[in-house]
Parts: C-alpha cells; sequence; structure tokens
C-alpha cells in the first residue's frame, strides 16, 4: 500500500526458540490512529520495537514514507519524524515539568550543538508560545514549574505524550499509554490524544481494548505473534478467531475472579 | 524569588568571602578562595551531570605543575604561568575525557583515582629530572613583580583570586541557566532517554568534564602561585577525596555549597589541628552527621530557610546568615 507511512513487511523476530514476530505485515496510514492489542506475549511490544528501532527484524524490511529503515538507529528514527513514548515513564525526575518540555521543543526546532545549548537561556524558551500552549492544552497550568518526581503517574504519562508531540513527529508510538492510571486519569489521557487526530498517525499499543474503542480508527489484534484481526473496533471483536483466542483469556480471567 | 536575583546572590556571597579576610587570617581566606574553586568543578560534575571522581587531584596537579614548570624554566610572569597551568588542564582533560566519559558509576570514579596515582608517580619517580621529585618545583623567588595586582604578595593576591572566584561562579551560574545546564541534569538521570531525545549525550557529558577539570587545574595553578612551590604531595592518594568531602558537606549540586564547605573544611582542619593532631578524624565524624541530617549538606539545608527569611519581611536574616559561615 503506497499511503501508509511507515510500513512492515514480513518481519519475523525470534529470541532463542521463541518467535515473539512471525512473519507479520502491517502498515500505518498518514494520520491515522490506530491500535494494536493483545495478550502478553502477543508480540505486540516486539512489533512496536521494531519499528522504533529498539531491535532489528530477523527477516524482513521496515519501510518509513518509501525508505527502506531497517537498519536505521533508534535516534535517526526519531530525527525523521518516528517518536515514542515508554510504558516506564521516562520524562527527567529532576527537572521542572516546563523544562523538560524545553528540551524537547528545543530538540524539535534547532540543531541541537553544543554550542547552540550554551547560548541559549532556559528561562527565554520557558515563555516561549508553543511551549505555553502545550502546557495548557495537557493541563499543566498550574504545575509548570514542578519537579517531575513529584507528579502522579498520569501527569508524567501526559507529560511525556507533551514532549513527543512538542517535536511535531509524523509517527507517534505510545506504548501502553493507559497502564497503571487511575479512572480519572485515564480520562485526562485520552482526552489529549483525542485532540491529537488527524495532526499526525498515531500508534497505541495496549493491553485492553475498553478505552481504545472510541478513539481508534482501526484496531489490530495480534495473538502468539501474528495478526488475527485487523479493521475497526465492531470487526476486530466480532470476528471468531478474536473471540477464541483473545476474549477467551478474558472470560476464563473473569470466572476466575468470581469463582472464589 | 525575585529578591534573589543571580547577580546580587554572587555579590552578596563574594561581599561575605571579603569580609572573612577581614576577620580571619590571610592564608585561610586564600586556601578558602582555592579550595572552592577546586571544589566546584567536582561539585558540577557529581551533582549537575551525576559523575562522581575519585581522581580530582590528578587535575589539580596537572595545573599546578604546568604552571610551576613554566615559572621554573621560561619565564616568570605568574599571570602567563596560570593560564599555562588552564591550557594544562584543558589539553589533559581534552586527551582523557573521551575515553573516561564512556565509563559510568564506579568505573568513572576509579579511572580517575588511576589516573591520580599515575600523575602522581610521573611527578614523583617517573619526570625526575622536570619536576625534581620529592623535592618539588620551587618558584617562590622566580615570580616577576606584575603591575595592578602582584601576585607574589598574598594581600593583592587575595583580591586576584576573589576576582577569578567571582568569575568561575557567574561561569557556573550562566552554565546552570542555559539549556546546557537543562540537558546536563537530564543526562544525569536518563542519559538513554536524553539521547532518544535527540541530543549528543557524551558531547554533553565530555564537555562537563573538560569544563569542570579545566577549573580544577585553575585552582592547582592558582595554588602553585600562591604558595610559590609544587610537590608531589599536591597529588597524594590519600587526598583524592577531599573535593569530593567538601563537596558533599557544602551541598551537592548547590552552587554556594563549594565555598560553604571549603570554608568549614579549611576551618576545621586549622582548629582542629591546632588542639591534636588526627584531625582527620573530627572531620570524619562531621562528615557522618552532615549526611545522615539529609544529604544536603550545610548550604543545601541552610538555602531554603534563608530564602524564606530573606523574603519575608518580618524575619530577622542575621542569625542565620551568620549561622551559613
Amino acid at each position: 500500500m503506497s499511503t501508509d507511512i511507515i510500513r512492515a513487511d514480513g518481519v519475523t523476530k525470534r529470541f532463542g526458540r521463541f518467535v515473539a514476530v512471525d512473519r507479520i505485515d502491517y502498515g500505518l496510514r498518514e494520520n491515522e490512529v490506530s491500535g494494536i492489542i493483545g495478550s502478553n506475549g502477543a508480540g505486540k511490544s516486539t512489533l512496536f520495537n521494531l519499528l522504533t528501532g529498539y531491535c532489528a527484524p530477523d527477516e524482513g524490511v521496515i519501510h518509513y514514507r518509501g525508505q527502506d529503515i531497517t537498519r536505521v538507529t533508534p535516534q535517526e528514527r526519531v530525527a525523521r519524524g518516528i517518536t515514542r513514548t515508554f510504558q516506564l515513564t521516562s520524562a527527567f525526575d529532576n527537572l521542572s515539568v516546563v523544562d523538560n518540555l524545553v528540551l524537547a521543543f528545543f530538540r524539535a526546532h534547532r540543531q541541537p550543538s553544543l554550542l547552540r545549548l550554551l547560548i541559549n537561556r532556559r528561562k527565554r524558551h520557558r515563555d516561549a508560545e508553543q511551549i505555553g500552549e502545550t502546557l495548557q492544552t495537557f493541563g499543566f497550568d498550574g504545575i509548570r514549574d514542578r519537579e517531575v518526581k513529584r507528579l502522579g503517574l498520569g501527569e508524567k504519562r501526559r507529560l511525556e505524550i507533551a514532549m513527543a508531540v512538542l517535536s511535531e513527529p509524523k509517527v507517534l508510538l505510545l506504548d501502553e499509554p493507559l497502564a497503571g492510571l487511575a479512572e480519572s486519569e485515564i480520562k485526562g489521557v485520552l482526552d489529549v490524544l483525542r485532540r491529537r487526530r488527524g495532526l499526525q498517525a498515531i500508534l497505541i499499543v495496549e493491553h485492553k481494548i475498553s478505552h481504545l474503542q472510541d478513539l481508534v480508527q482501526r484496531l489490530t489484534v495480534m495473538h502468539e505473534g501474528r495478526i488475527i484481526a485487523d479493521g475497526t473496533c465492531e470487526e476486530c471483536l466480532s470476528d471468531a478467531a478474536v473471540r477464541r483466542s483473545y476474549w477467551q483469556i478474558d472470560v476464563a480471567a473473569g470466572r476466575e475472579a468470581v469463582a472464589p | 524569588m525575585n529578591a534573589f536575583r543571580w547577580w546580587r546572590g554572587l555579590v552578596s556571597a563574594f561581599g561575605l568571602l571579603y569580609l572573612l579576610r577581614l576577620l580571619l587570617p590571610l592564608p585561610f581566606a586564600n586556601e578558602v578562595i582555592i579550595f572552592s574553586i577546586y571544589t566546584i568543578g567536582c561539585n558540577f560534575l557529581l551533582g549537575h551531570v551525576g559523575l562522581i571522581s575519585f581522581g580530582q587531584p590528578a587535575y589539580l596537579a596537572v595545573g599546578a605543575y604546568a604552571t610551576a614548570s613554566y615559572l621554573y624554566y621560561f619565564g616568570t610572569n605568574p599571570y602567563v604561568g596560570i593560564l599555562m597551568g588552564v591550557a594544562g588542564g584543558l589539553a589533559a582533560s581534552l586527551f582523557v575525557g573521551p575515553f573516561f566519559v564512556r565509563l559510568r558509576g564506579d568505573y568513572f570514579a576509579l579511572v580517575n583515582l588511576a589516573l591520580a596515582v599515575i600523575v602522581f608517580y610521573l611527578t614523583q619517580n617517573v619526570l625526575v629530572a622536570i619536576t625534581h621529585g620529592d623535592n618539588g618545583l620551587l618558584i617562590v623567588d622566580r615570580l616577576s613583580r606584575t603591575p595592578v595586582l602582584d601576585l607574589s604578595r598574598p594581600n593583592q593576591f587575595f583580591i586576584f583570586a576573589l576576582l577569578i572566584a567571582f568569575a568561575v561562579w557567574a561561569f557556573y551560574k550562566y552554565l546552570d541557566d542555559s539549556i546546557y545546564g537543562a540537558c546536563c541534569l537530564a543526562a544525569k538521570i536518563n542519559e538513554n532517554k536524553l539521547r532518544f531525545l535527540g541530543y549528543d549525550d557524551r558531547g554533553i557529558r565530555l564537555l562537563a568534564f573538560v569544563i569542570a577539570n579545566t577549573t580544577t587545574a585553575l585552582a592547582g595553578a592558582m595554588y602553585a602561585v600562591y604558595l610559590g612551590f609544587v610537590s608531589p604531595e599536591i597529588t597524594s592518594p590519600a587526598r583524592a577525596a577531599d573535593p569530593l568531602v567538601v563537596t558533599i558537606l557544602g551541598g551537592v549540586g548547590t552552587l554556594y555549597g563549594p565555598i560553604v564547605g571549603a570554608v568549614v573544611y579549611t576551618g576545621m582542619m586549622d582548629l582542629a589541628s591546632k588542639f591534636m593532631s588526627n584531625w582527620e578524624l573530627i572531620i570524619g565524624i562531621v562528615l557522618v552527621f552532615v549526611m545522615l541530617a539529609g544529604e544536603k549538606g550545610i548550604w543545601g539545608t541552610l538555602e531554603p530557610r534563608l530564602k524564606r527569611a530573606l523574603l519575608s519581611p518580618a524575619a530577622g536574616s542575621r542569625p542565620i546568615k551568620g549561622a551559613s559561615r
């Protein structure tokens, strides 16, 4: 498909004898919001790492805007517009919210040579218009000067997405952005993501489908290293294979929880 | 916070240091200033970049020997001598830096200690023809008189040292306020993320290493001119932890921690060594208490209180200011 901005063709990744990702073809279209779900070990995180360059596939190629990026380093992929967040939040704990944003913003808009880093003041960039807008959009207005280590998990996730968005990526890859969050925090993150719809391609890897249903335009279900369904949420949920593999797990877990 | 504008902080800190000179003996004041410059590099590496080094005496010695060698063999102008020391420190840290900054944590700490040991034996044994081994290089009667500030006279040296220290502190304050300062703090906590954001984390660490150790060499160069003598003693591995001790005592990563630490450390050395032979024991005990009191060090604990006291109009700031000495 030529409209895919990033695309994996026949990629396989093995860890020893275990095949984490098994000859998968997956493409993400421009400005599409898409989700991948699957149980633990389904291979969704590995596929994610292949797309972002954290590991190299044993077979297959990855294309980004028509170019082969299979062997391109993660940093170079970031520079070309593929940005990811991490499941364990990784904003800088010892800096304030606004300084974290300044670092993300500065990188995206200037060549960060050491000299440029030295001659530019933090303070001036803190007041940059785009930083102000981001603070507002992501609900950091009252706590811009708070150190990140004093933020809650939901705020940290939002900050991380904010940092990723500030670098104006073409593809935004989110690794379980909702994991471990309380309901109210989930709402905050989803609100932010909804506002980003149509501005870039977004791929969200999640464990559970429930929160993604009204956010993503397209859903992909993985099971044991393969894609077993791909389509709208409704299509996926009514798919026989998905019901067998994915829902069964949930149903079984539900029964276990009820039984004692 | 506006009341604590950075230049006001700087001016008042150095005003206090100048007063110190009126209250206390001149050699003490001079040693304190040189010691604080010696420490600020270590403080920056540890507090802002997260690099702990047990080998700072190596760079101190490079600065001191470069200065002393120039003054012993080539010229007599102490200012040129100090510039030679700084150039020596810059060259040395540029030479070893690219290899050292690849290392992390314990390895970085120990490779610097190894360098200090190497420098110690180079100056004591291997390069005896140049360094005169344990006899050292005596340059005190070779310093030429210089106009404006004559560095061969301790009271004028003090003014010079104070000006240099002021410039050094203004520079580190500037670093801290730049985007580069934020990058250093970020590299301290998560260098992978920093690299992933698209920054050159190794370049950032290398620059910090070079800046810090060139500052340390500057302290060595000033020490050589001040004492008029340099011997391998300066890089003795037994003294390797000195700047770390002062850093922790003053407060890791705080701007004025090195000054407070140097005042307290030098003061304790002077006082305790007058009354007992095992003065290091006292320092050890004090250090344990400072660490147990919350790892913030003396200035790290006092600074927030001082700010609060100065910002709230009702509170008198005198007693706290007195305690910060």
